[in-house]
C-alpha cells in the first residue's frame, strides 16, 4: 500500500505545482491584458501661466523708487489693484502639476460591472510678486514669494490648507 | 529570461502602435500693435489718442489719481502624448500687456509693456 501511496501523493503534488504555474501564468495574462486593454492608465500634466519673475533688486527702496522704474524693470503686470488711494501692481507665474492614476477591472461584460479605482492630484504654485504705491506713484511696499521653487511632494502632502 | 524579453518588447510595440500624440494652440487676440508704442510720449499723449492707437482696452481700472487702461492677449500652446498605460499633457500660456497710466487730465503719465507670447511653447512635462 505504501509505494502506491506515496505514487499517488507524488502525481498530486506534481499537478498542484502544474496548477500553481497555470494560476500564475493565468495572473500575468490578465494583468497584461489590463495594461493593453487600457484599464491601467497614468496621466501627468504640467501647466505653466507667465514667465519667470525675477526677485527685486537691491536698488528698489521704498520712498525712493518711482512706478516707471517698476515698469520699466517688470513691464506691464498681470493685475493693477485701486486700493482706496493706494494702488498696487500685481505680477504672478503660476506653475501647476497633475497626476491621474486608474486601475479598473474589465469585468462589465461579464457581471455587468466595472469596478474602477481612480486616484487625482493636483497642485498649483505662484511666483508672486507686489508693489505698493502711494497715489503719487512712489514705492510704498513690495512683497515676493517664489512658490514655484518649493518641493512638489513635500509642498502636497503639507500639512493645513 | 527570453520569454519576458520577448514579453516586454511585445508590448511596447503595441504601445508604440496605439500612441497618439496632439499638438494645439490657443489665441485670446487683440490687435494692437507693439510698435505704436514709439508713438506715445508720457505727459503728452491723451487717452483718446491711445484708444486711436491701441483700440478699446481690454480692462479700465479706476485709480485715485486717474485711470489705468490695460491692453492684454495671450496664446496657448498644448502638447499632448498618449501611449497604452501612460499619458502625458503640457498647457503653457503665454502673455503680451501694455498698461497706460493716465491722470486726471486723461493724459499718459506712465506707460509698461511686455511682450511674452512668444515665450509660449510645447514641451513635455518633465
Amino acid at each position: 500500500m505504501y509505494p502506491i501511496m506515496a505514487v499517488v501523493l507524488k502525481q498530486g503534488q506534481h499537478l498542484m505545482r502544474c496548477h500553481s504555474n497555470n494560476i500564475k501564468w493565468i495572473i500575468t495574462a490578465m494583468l497584461i491584458g489590463q495594461v493593453i486593454l487600457g484599464c491601467v492608465s497614468f496621466h501627468i500634466d504640467k501647466i505653466n501661466v507667465g514667465v519667470d519673475i525675477p526677485p527685486p533688486p537691491d536698488e528698489f527702496k521704498a520712498g525712493n523708487t518711482s512706478l516707471q522704474e517698476v515698469l520699466n524693470r517688470y513691464g506691464a503686470p498681470a493685475e493693477i489693484v485701486n486700493m482706496e488711494g493706494h494702488f498696487a501692481l500685481h505680477y504672478q507665474r503660476t506653475m501647476g502639476r497633475a497626476g491621474h492614476i486608474s486601475i479598473g477591472v474589465p469585468l462589465i461584460d461579464v457581471l455587468k460591472a466595472g469596478p474602477e479605482l481612480t486616484a487625482r492630484a493636483n497642485l498649483l504654485s505662484h511666483d508672486t510678486l507686489v508693489f505698493v504705491f502711494t497715489p503719487a506713484g512712489l514705492l510704498e511696499d513690495m512683497v515676493y514669494e517664489k512658490g514655484t521653487s518649493r518641493p512638489l511632494w513635500g509642498t502636497f502632502w503639507k500639512m493645513g490648507p | 529570461m527570453r520569454r519576458a524579453c520577448l514579453i516586454i518588447s511585445i508590448l511596447l510595440l503595441i504601445s508604440c502602435g496605439n500612441s497618439c500624440a496632439v499638438i494645439g494652440r490657443g489665441k485670446n487676440f487683440r490687435p494692437f500693435d507693439e510698435n505704436m508704442l514709439t508713438q506715445v510720449t508720457p505727459g503728452k499723449t491723451t487717452a483718446s489718442e491711445v484708444a486711436i492707437l491701441f483700440g478699446a482696452p481690454s480692462q479700465i481700472v479706476k485709480l485715485s489719481n486717474g485711470n489705468a487702461y490695460v491692453y492684454e492677449r495671450s496664446v496657448e500652446k498644448v502638447t499632448g502624448l498618449w501611449l497604452v498605460v501612460l499619458s502625458f499633457g503640457n498647457f503653457d500660456t503665454q502673455y503680451d500687456r501694455i498698461v497706460f497710466f493716465l491722470n486726471k487730465d486723461d493724459v499718459v503719465s506712465h506707460y509698461g509693456s511686455s511682450f511674452k507670447t512668444g515665450a509660449a511653447s510645447y514641451a513635455m512635462p518633465f
